[in-house]
């Protein structure tokens, strides 16, 4: 997988576009700092820690990481066609405090299963470094649109962008897909 | 009473406070609201939802009983950790079970192969014939035969003359006698016929192989000349391109247009392998000429709708000169393990008991896993040779040892063979749902050849 590829598969995963318009907002309707930053923060430790144990975690499962790469394709596939069926995220309650850092932006937002597939198996076959890197550029670009007032650019541009990003996740699943069937 | 129309609608929502509504759900989100643990909100004229509970016939005001004793929030939160769980666990079922590698050792792969062959030693006919086929359940030996099989058969025997056991010798040359009795002659070219009027190209490919095996376990150069005869038999049938015609009718002298499925990478491999022997005569040229043709045009001149997971085609491959091989070659090689590959990680899943059998059905015939190990075999031995597929060595070598570890837990053993009519026909076969057959046999020994080889280099 080529840093490239390897950065699309993560931005598509994790379709900022489609997320930002899940996200608490402020008074001013910019994406709220702190749960962001702090659920941002959490993803990035929970993509580490992912792909740190995936070579441990797929042998315990008795997979070998070019078969877990059909799998992560399956799953992105699945989440890229309920991206464009469902392209504004479900909504959900939002906690005061802290905890919207955890609940909802973490999780579900962040990390989707398309994101936790993608964990293991880009930690398993890439390595930790780059797996964590590439999760940073797209959290980063997330951090990007949720700085950006939404009433400069509507809720309709979101939607086609994030329709897009999750034509480029179909993409990614394909080739996993068929990496994973040519990998020995 | 209140009537639907103006019915208030009173939602509960035991959300701890501060609550502020998903900024997807309600752009108004940062309005104040009352921070109340059990917080009412009170919805006039909203269409009911499945979270709205509508109070009909209630007085204004009154508060619904919530649908679980669980806050909203957590419901969601259980929801969706429900589903997550519930997704990696029909990923797990469906899409990736358990690959299953039964621990092997050397000796455990050394006993099966001398198991297999101690089959196929007892199932031969005093002319050098084998037994075609048995099926255990109803105890019945499939009369049929096949002269490419017979080939095959006695070439993987001098397989295990040279990697294994010298004594198998004996054995081999008996089924080299028996297509040494039915030689045929045409211009300028001598090949074996399993049965009139055809004389079939992969009969004869393999035929070729056994016989250049042999000189090289032996060293015996008798068959130099017949070697050479068959060869140009194979040259015969091959066209300009590298596509080779199925048969040669002994009849009509002519060549017969038909592609044989495997037959073609048959006769690469035996001209490679008569490269070897005889180089500079020009066998290798030919040999990649068919290999290019294999590679490339293959598929758009026989048509099918996937390219063929091709043994022969590697074996091809692995035998090739080193200075023949180039760019096309290579990258045939890696996709044909990736074949092979893909088919020994799939076969590793299956089980064929309970859930797993319906999702993967039963174990596959053993002579579809023999020949992705035999082929894989192959190719681990040319990526040891060949730089440019030294990455893909350590896979290989975990999917041939895998495979061993599989093939071996599944062989019928002497012990099993007693609850059966024939239980020489039974110890040391495989068995697909009850039946054998002798390429069944074949490629697995020639797939657990591959797999000693890297289990003896692994073992002090």
């Amino acid at each position: 997988m080529t840093a490239a590829l390897l950065v699309l598969a993560y931005v598509s995963g994790l379709n900022p576009p489609r997320t930002r318009l899940g996200m608490p907002e402020t008074s001013r309707q910019r994406a709220a700092a702190l749960p962001l930053g702090g659920g941002s923060l959490l993803a990035l430790g929970a993509v580490a820690g992912l792909a740190w144990v995936s070579g441990p975690l797929l042998e315990t499962l008795e997979i070998t990481p070019e078969t877990f790469r059909i799998a992560a394709g399956f799953t992105l596939a699945l989440c890229g066609f309920y991206v464009l069926t469902r392209p504004r995220p479900p909504k959900e309650p939002v906690p005061g405090g802290w905890w919207p850092a955890l609940w909802p932006v973490a999780f579900p937002r962040l990390l989707g299963p398309e994101f936790l597939a993608l964990s293991v198996t880009t930690g398993s076959q890439e390595g930790v470094g780059a797996t964590v890197v590439a999760a940073a550029v797209s959290l980063a670009l997330l951090g990007l649109l949720g700085s950006l007032p939404r009433r400069d650019m509507t809720d309709r541009v979101l939607l086609h962008l994030g329709r897009m990003v999750a034509v480029a996740l179909l993409a990614v699943a394909v080739w996993l897909l068929i990496e994973g069937i040519r990998d020995v | 009473m209140v009537s639907e129309g103006v019915a208030r609608e009173v939602v509960v929502s035991a959300v701890p406070p501060p609550l502020q509504a998903d900024a997807a759900s309600d752009t108004t989100a940062q309005r104040k609201r009352p921070r109340l643990l059990c917080m009412i909100t009170i919805v006039g004229r909203t269409r009911p939802t499945g979270k709205v509970r509508r109070l009909q016939g209630a007085a204004p005001g009154a508060v619904s009983a919530p649908s679980s004793n669980l806050p909203p929030m957590l419901r969601r939160v259980v929801l969706r950790l429900s589903l997550l769980v519930l997704g990696v666990g029909a990923l797990r079922l469906a899409v990736v079970p358990a690959e299953v590698c039964p621990a092997v050792t050397v000796e455990q792969v050394r006993t099966a192969v001398d198991e297999a062959v101690a089959w196929i030693e007892r199932g031969m006919a005093s002319d050098g014939r084998y037994t075609y086929g048995y099926s255990r359940d109803d105890d019945v030996v499939n009369p049929g035969y096949n002269g490419a099989r017979h080939a095959g058969v006695t070439m993987s025997l001098y397989q295990v003359a040279l990697r294994h056991d010298p004594d198998v010798l004996d054995i081999a040359d008996r089924g080299l006698g028996y297509m040494l009795d039915r030689l045929v002659a045409g211009d300028g070219w001598r090949a074996w016929q399993s049965s009139a009027p055809e004389v079939q190209l992969g009969d004869n490919g393999l035929f070729l192989a056994a016989l250049a095996l042999r000189r090289e376990v032996t060293g015996d150069t008798r068959y130099d000349g017949l070697m050479r005869d068959v060869g140009r038999f194979v040259l015969a049938l091959q066209q300009p391109d590298g596509r080779m015609y199925g048969a040669w009718h002994a009849g009509e002298g002519r060549e017969i247009a038909f592609y044989g499925t495997y037959a073609t990478g048959e006769a690469a491999w035996a001209l490679t392998l008569l490269d070897e022997a005889f180089p500079g005569e020009g066998w290798g040229r030919a040999a990649l000429r068919t290999l290019d043709y294999m590679a490339t045009d293959r598929l758009r001149v026989e048509g099918g709708l996937a390219p063929i997971p091709d043994h022969w085609a590697a074996y091809t491959l692995e035998s090739l000169s080193a200075e023949l091989h180039h760019e096309g070659t290579i990258d045939y090689a890696r996709r044909l393990a990736g074949y092979f590959g893909i088919r020994l990680r799939f076969e590793s899943q299956r089980q064929g008991t309970g859930i797993n059998l319906w999702l993967r059905w039963y174990p596959g015939p053993p002579a579809g896993v023999g020949t992705a190990g035999e082929g894989l075999g192959a190719l681990w031995r040319l990526s040891r040779a060949e730089p440019e597929l030294a990455d893909l060595g350590a896979n290989m070598e975990e999917r041939l040892v895998c495979t061993a570890g599989t093939m071996v837990s599944r062989q019928a053993t002497a012990e099993e063979a007693q609850a059966y009519g024939r239980p020489d026909l039974v110890q040391g076969a495989w068995f697909y749902r009850e039946y054998s057959q002798l390429d069944d046999e074949q490629h697995v020994i020639s797939a657990l050849l591959a797999a000693l080889e890297i289990l003896e280099k692994e073992t002090p």
